[in-house]
């Protein structure tokens, strides 16, 4: 079924991999947002940010005004990994472009929801991109989902970090136009707001069906989809438990140390993939050259 | 079915699996082959493919190696779970391997290794230090009387280290990288992920035989004591050899994760093809004269007949570097291979070669064809031997030997497997004449080989002959 609304998952990785490289700079003038110090550079070289990526889509998707901006605006259906590509590129800008690139894309971007309006159609609210509300769920979506990624298969990090990775990405959001009072700056606040916008989600046709598509993307090759597999599982056995429920998915079997090392293989070799796409391991040298100069020895 | 290819290809541009699922299968496809011809394709170690094509995680990566920069270079024991765990190392080895089981990868999974394996730094200078005293029990600068803490190449899961010992040899140190075992022991276990990369990357294989070769491999690469053991046997045997240098152990600086040799000096494998053809074929003989040698009187044959792993010096002498994948076989193992070379070379005798055939299990018994057949197929693999007289190796000869293995339409191959012992030898075969005819040697390799036969022994053929036999002579007179 999904098949016929979205185009196929076709060049996925090699278009998310040409994201990346495109977001990191060869030569930069300044350190950006965040810079070679910051937790967030740790956080996005992790192993696990794949499943970090699928499982933050997965809760971005059950906000139903964010869904239908995306649904109905964003050519999500027509081009579904242009889009995807397109996300990446602008998370690698801001997290390691220059200061003066990464607020240009994010002025690109604030351009663009200006132009998000509408009415959706299930729960006849109007929605604007633009909206700060929208914009911090998706923010936060996706910070919870890198902690909760990192901790169950990536490398994890320690409470004080968690909570100083927290409030580094705070820049994020204030970059799209949420106000910076909104945004959450610790773990803890950040449990407290995702707790507090509970209520309103839900999963809608268009976000049942866009994530049925990402799950399964159309035109995997049968042994590509089994490491796709273990990222899908990886992503959906990190969600809270409510969110499974409201898409329905059963409870997957627990994460033992056995099956959480399976999942660590599986995106080891989804890592290797990318790896070998142009530009990619140039780019993370310069990332690891400018994190290992800015290391206090 | 176009996008379904298209997303396959652009999905593994990195993996080397599973673009060699999508290139080689749809180049195989048409020709699912049976257990037998799989065994065939098996056969078939270290093709053509061996020089800079092939991609070497775990053996001597060395002048790229030395090209990255330092600052990248893995600190800690995490560095190098982050940088060969998760099932990385494991997935160069397959590819390693697929590249001399099944022909060789297509370009796009050979970069693709290749990336995989430039993303592998070497140790920093203190962690390499750290991995000696662990296994020294004390650090290099006290271990050694000089320790370069600057490696000189990439190794086998590890790098090479110069250093000169307390009693003043100038010694390469092999140091392996730490934890690696334990990673790559863990990635192993993961049967079903494996199973998987090995079915997209040699799709046409036995894939039972390749996890049971890739798990021998590996955990033979892991435990540096069995190829100082291999090495040191050779060095042993061709003690004093006129051409023949394999460097010494020194066993007490010597580990599981740490082989102490003799330093060697040479030239590199490019830079004898800029030398004299009549070096060439020196250098050609004495190659051939190590390989046979070993395999008939020491029993030990070399898996790894890479360029990479020679040292040459003028007037033919050759050190031989890195025994990491060395086969040792039982006379009773070899018998059947001289019987066969014997049967076709020596005796003429077709029927007789074609039941050596069956004998050994290289032939099923009974198969639906004539004789003559089944010599015109195999003969190719003793065309520089069967008759006697100079004959020049060409990379032409070299291809035609590998594109014989690969002739799976030939009624001939569907009747023929390699049993498991000697998987192995065939690819040190395919690999020496790769060799062998990058350089274009000529010589009377009948001669040479019938020096060698055991069932022969056949007067010296060369001058390397005379001085041979002039060895052998002193190492019998020594023995006695």
């Amino acid at each position: 079924m999904t098949a016929d609304l979205y185009a196929t998952a076709t060049g996925l990785i090699e278009r998310s991999a040409a994201a990346f490289v495109s977001g990191v700079p060869e030569d930069p003038a300044d350190d950006g947002l965040f810079g070679p110090a910051s937790v967030a550079w740790r956080v996005s070289a992790d192993l696990a940010s794949p499943v970090a990526g699928l499982r933050s889509l997965l809760m971005q998707a059950l906000h139903p005004l964010a869904m239908a901006g995306v649904d109905q605006h964003s050519g999500w259906r027509r081009d579904p990994v242009g889009r995807l590509a397109a996300t990446s590129a602008y998370l690698a800008t801001v997290t390691f472009g220059e200061r003066a690139v990464a607020e240009q894309a994010a002025a690109r971007v604030r351009r663009i929801h200006e132009h998000v309006r509408g009415i959706d159609a299930v729960t006849g609210r109007r929605y604007a991109a633009g909206d700060p509300a929208l914009l911090l769920w998706v923010h936060a979506a996706l910070v919870q989902s890198s902690l909760a990624a990192g901790r169950a298969f990536g490398t994890p990090l320690s409470a004080e970090d968690s909570d100083r990775y927290v409030a580094e990405m705070m820049v994020a959001a204030e970059l799209v136009g949420v106000p910076r009072s909104l945004v959450p700056a610790s773990v803890a606040e950040l449990e407290r707001y995702v707790a507090s916008v509970r209520p309103g989600l839900s999963c809608t046709p268009a976000a049942r069906q866009s994530m049925a598509y990402l799950l399964d993307p159309p035109g995997l090759d049968e042994e590509i989809a089994d490491f796709w597999q273990d990222v899908r599982d990886a992503a959906i056995a990190v969600l809270p438990e409510w969110a499974q429920q409201m898409y329905g998915y059963s409870t997957p079997p627990p994460l033992t140390p056995g099956r959480r090392a399976e999942i660590r293989q599986s995106l080891g070799v989804l890592d290797a993939m990318s790896l070998g796409q142009p530009g990619v391991l140039e780019a993370r040298q310069r990332i690891m050259l400018r994190m290992r100069a800015g290391r206090p020895v | 079915m176009k996008s379904r290819r298209l997303l396959a290809t652009t999905m593994t541009g990195g993996a080397a699996a599973a673009l060699t699922l999508v290139l080689l299968r749809r180049r195989l496809g048409p020709l699912r082959l049976d257990r037998g011809r799989a065994a065939l394709r098996l056969f078939v170690r270290g093709g053509v493919r061996y020089a800079a094509s092939a991609p070497r995680l775990f053996v001597a990566a060395g002048e790229r190696r030395q090209l990255l920069r330092e600052d990248l270079a893995l600190q800690t024991a995490e560095d190098v779970a982050g940088t060969l765990g998760a099932m990385k190392g494991v997935m160069m080895k397959i590819g390693q391997m697929a590249s001399y089981v099944d022909g060789g990868l297509s370009p796009a999974v050979r970069r693709t290794l290749a990336r995989l394996q430039d993303s592998v730094p070497p140790m920093s200078p203190a962690l390499a230090a750290a991995v000696v005293e662990e296994e020294l029990g004390v650090p290099p600068e006290r271990a050694f009387a000089r320790w370069d803490p600057r490696p000189i190449a990439a190794a086998s899961i590890g790098q090479v280290h110069r250093a000169v010992t307390l009693d003043g040899r100038a010694v390469a140190v092999k140091v392996q990288y730490p934890g690696i075992a334990e990673t790559i022991a863990a990635d192993l276990r993961n049967v079903a992920l494996i199973r998987r990369m090995l079915r997209i990357a040699a799709p046409a294989q036995d894939v039972d035989a390749l996890l049971s070769e890739l798990r021998d491999r590996i955990g033979e690469e892991l435990d540096y004591r069995r190829e100082a053991a291999s090495q040191h046997l050779m060095a042993a045997y061709y003690d004093g050899h006129p051409t023949i240098h394999v460097p010494r152990i020194i066993p007490e600086l010597s580990t599981r994760r740490l082989i102490t040799s003799e330093l060697s000096g040479g030239a590199r494998f490019a830079e004898l093809a800029t030398w004299p053809q009549h070096e060439r074929d020196l250098a050609a003989e004495t190659i051939y004269r190590f390989v046979f040698r070993a395999l008939y009187e020491v029993g030990a044959f070399n898996g790894d007949p890479h360029p990479g792993n020679y040292l040459f010096h003028r007037g033919g002498k050759v050190t031989f570097l890195d025994f990491g994948l060395v086969r040792h076989f039982t006379s009773a193992e070899l018998q059947p291979l001289l019987q066969m070379a014997r049967t076709i070379c020596v005796e003429h005798d077709p029927e007789a070669f074609r039941a050596s055939l069956e004998n050994a299990g290289f032939l099923r018994p009974g198969a639906p064809l004539s004789t003559q057949e089944i010599v015109e197929h195999l003969a190719v693999f003793y065309d520089t031997i069967r008759e006697p007289g100079p004959v020049t190796i060409t990379s032409d000869y070299a291809s035609s030997v590998v594109r014989r293995f690969f002739d799976l339409r030939s009624p001939v191959a569907q009747y023929i497997a390699v049993p498991r012992s000697y998987v192995i030898l065939q690819r040190i075969n395919l690999g020496l004449f790769a060799v062998l005819g990058e350089l274009s040697a000529t010589a009377d390799w009948r001669a040479i080989a019938e020096e060698i036969w055991p069932f022969v022994h056949g007067p010296a053929a060369t001058p390397m002959g005379q001085a041979e036999a002039a060895w052998r002579a002193r190492r019998h007179a020594i023995a006695a």
